[in-house]
């Protein structure tokens, strides 16, 4: 075969800003976890307050983290399967100045209170435009390497990633139409009920198509490569990848049970989310079937190990949220905690554990060295997997206790706890949950380490190996 | 019977070119389901669809960076 040239210094460097964004988005997580526990550490300063640093918080970790993991595992896979260069290395820089300006603008404006007030899409008019360029440069990118490709056939990861892009695109637009009134302030073109169900359509596809299919892109990907077998079934994953685009977009209203939305449109979403465990299932299946015949390799294998409990995770929250979303258990469980436990044990458990997996693994191939230290990649796991497992244990049981407490009454029907009594029941889990957190963020700050240290390592092995040359 | 009859009892007449565009959009995607089911476990498929499968290990050779 012909040898190819690939582009990866793009890819280098939003390898590097991906683990710097873990660290800083799930810092501010935890500091905002700490604000619920103990509220003094607002210390009266607006700019720091809880409503404030949370969506500095889910645009960190969603698009400064996750962003960046799926623009350096994206232009990275898609030139290996393919064979071939990136269409446009300069597009591919913009694209990643243009992402991490967005961000910096995402940290000034948040903390002032510049905002739309739409969950996961807070960010004003101006940088909801500069998203939308830059979002289009990527996809554009990426679509033509995969059209330059030398390959005949389209890898299943590129279907992912192509998926994600068209759908992110279609909602990214629509969610964010607005009127601008001035240059930090617009009102969006919904309003009332149909503001609500734009809102969750987006929101539950942010999830869907960028949470879930471009992380599964790197999933078909990246656990392949690291388990050095190929796909269990690639026939299942053709089918994950179809049922995952056409039945994803119907869960929104499932966020809406019980509000002035249509009765039928929740039961649409809530049916169509009990049908979508079946490829959800298939695909985690078919990812940790993968290692069928190998399982010894997770013995060793530190990277392998975040990848099969990221999809442990994800069949456990793809079967926790269709529960969630039918009437009767919604009706105890929605705006409890329950839901903060859900997303985390999807975004910590899934999102941010095949994130670390497939990071290594570049890390590995891009600076063609070994971690500087195998130990510290084990103790991030370890620190990933039980600071998880303590935020989501203690989310749930605040979530169905708040649940309880709401829905009590006596024999007057009168209710039997106030609102405040059951803030105040919620302390010693809101306090166990900045535990968990604390102990997921120190995993990452462990990797950051671990991270610099073998980029240093192997530069110093590439300046002796050039010494050693020229001697 | 009668009321199962009574309940998927639809007023066609009633219906707006909004209900008509999603009525066909969903068949449609639903049509486009079964089938996509029917080709990738028509045993006929199944060669083609699993040689795919080694594509990640395909470029091993072709290992070199810019």
């Amino acid at each position: 075969m012909e040898e190819t040239k690939y582009n990866f210094d793009v890819v280098r460097w939003f390898a590097i800003m991906a683990v710097v964004y873990l660290v800083v988005g799930t810092l501010v997580g935890t500091y905002i976890a700490s604000e619920l526990a103990w509220p003094f550490l607002n210390f009266d300063i607006a700019e720091i307050t809880f409503g404030r640093l949370r969506p500095l918080h889910t645009n960190a970790v969603i698009f400064a983290f996750g962003g960046c993991t799926l623009f350096a595992t994206g232009f990275y896979s898609v030139q290996r399967t393919g064979s071939t260069s990136l269409w446009s290395p300069k597009m591919a820089w913009f694209t990643f100045w243009g992402w991490n300006l967005i961000i910096v603008a995402a940290v000034i404006t948040l903390p002032l209170g510049i905002t739309q007030s739409k969950e996961y899409a807070e960010l004003e008019w101006p940088i909801d435009l500069a998203i939308a360029v830059v979002w289009l440069s990527f996809g554009l990118n990426f679509i033509m390497t995969v059209a330059k490709r030398k390959t005949s056939h389209i890898y299943v990861s590129n279907w992912f990633f192509m998926g994600m892009f068209v759908m992110i695109t279609y909602l990214h637009v629509v969610n964010s139409l607005a009127i601008p009134v001035s240059l930090f302030k617009s009102y969006s073109v919904f309003s009332g009920v149909q503001d609500a169900m734009i809102q969750w359509w987006w929101g539950h596809n942010a999830v869907g198509f960028y949470l879930t299919a471009g992380f599964l892109g790197i999933m078909y990907y990246f656990v392949p490569k690291q388990a050095n077998r190929p796909v269990f079934s690639y026939r299942l994953s053709v089918l994950h990848f179809w049922a995952l685009m056409f039945g994803y977009v119907w869960l929104g209203a499932h966020h809406l049970q019980y509000t002035a939305l249509p009765d039928w449109t929740g039961s649409l979403g809530a049916a169509v989310s009990l049908a979508m465990i079946i490829p959800s299932w298939g695909g985690a299946i078919n990812g940790m079937m993968t290692l069928s015949g190998a399982w010894d390799k997770l013995r060793e294998d530190y990277i392998l190990r975040f990848m099969i409990m990221s999809l442990a995770f994800y069949a456990m929250s793809t079967f926790e949220g269709p529960v969630m979303s039918s009437k009767t258990v919604n009706a105890l469980s929605h705006y409890t905690d329950w839901t903060v436990g859900h997303v985390h044990s999807g975004a910590l458990g899934w999102v941010a554990m095949v994130s670390a997996g497939a990071l290594y693994h570049l890390v590995e191939k891009l600076w063609n060295t070994k971690m500087y230290s195998a130990k510290l990649v084990n103790v991030h796991f370890w620190t990933s997997t039980i600071g998880t497992v303590v935020y989501i244990t203690a989310m749930w049981v605040s979530g169905i206790m708040q649940g309880l407490m709401w829905r009590d009454y006596d024999e007057f029907g009168t209710l039997t706890y106030t609102f405040a009594e059951s803030v105040a029941a919620m302390h010693p889990y809101y306090a166990m949950r900045a535990i968990g957190g604390m102990i997921f963020w120190l995993g990452g700050a462990i990797m950051l380490f671990n991270v610099i240290m073998t980029i240093r390592q192997a530069s110093a092995q590439r300046s002796s190996s050039a010494a050693a040359a020229t001697a | 019977m009668s009321n199962l009859r009574e309940y998927f009892q639809t007023n066609w007449a009633a219906m707006t070119l909004h209900d008509w565009i999603g009525l066909i959009l969903t068949v449609g995607a639903f049509l486009a389901m079964v089938w996509i089911y029917s080709y990738v476990f028509n045993p006929k498929n199944k060669e083609r669809l699993e040689s795919q499968r080694n594509i990640p290990f395909d470029e091993e050779n072709t290992d070199s960076e810019k």
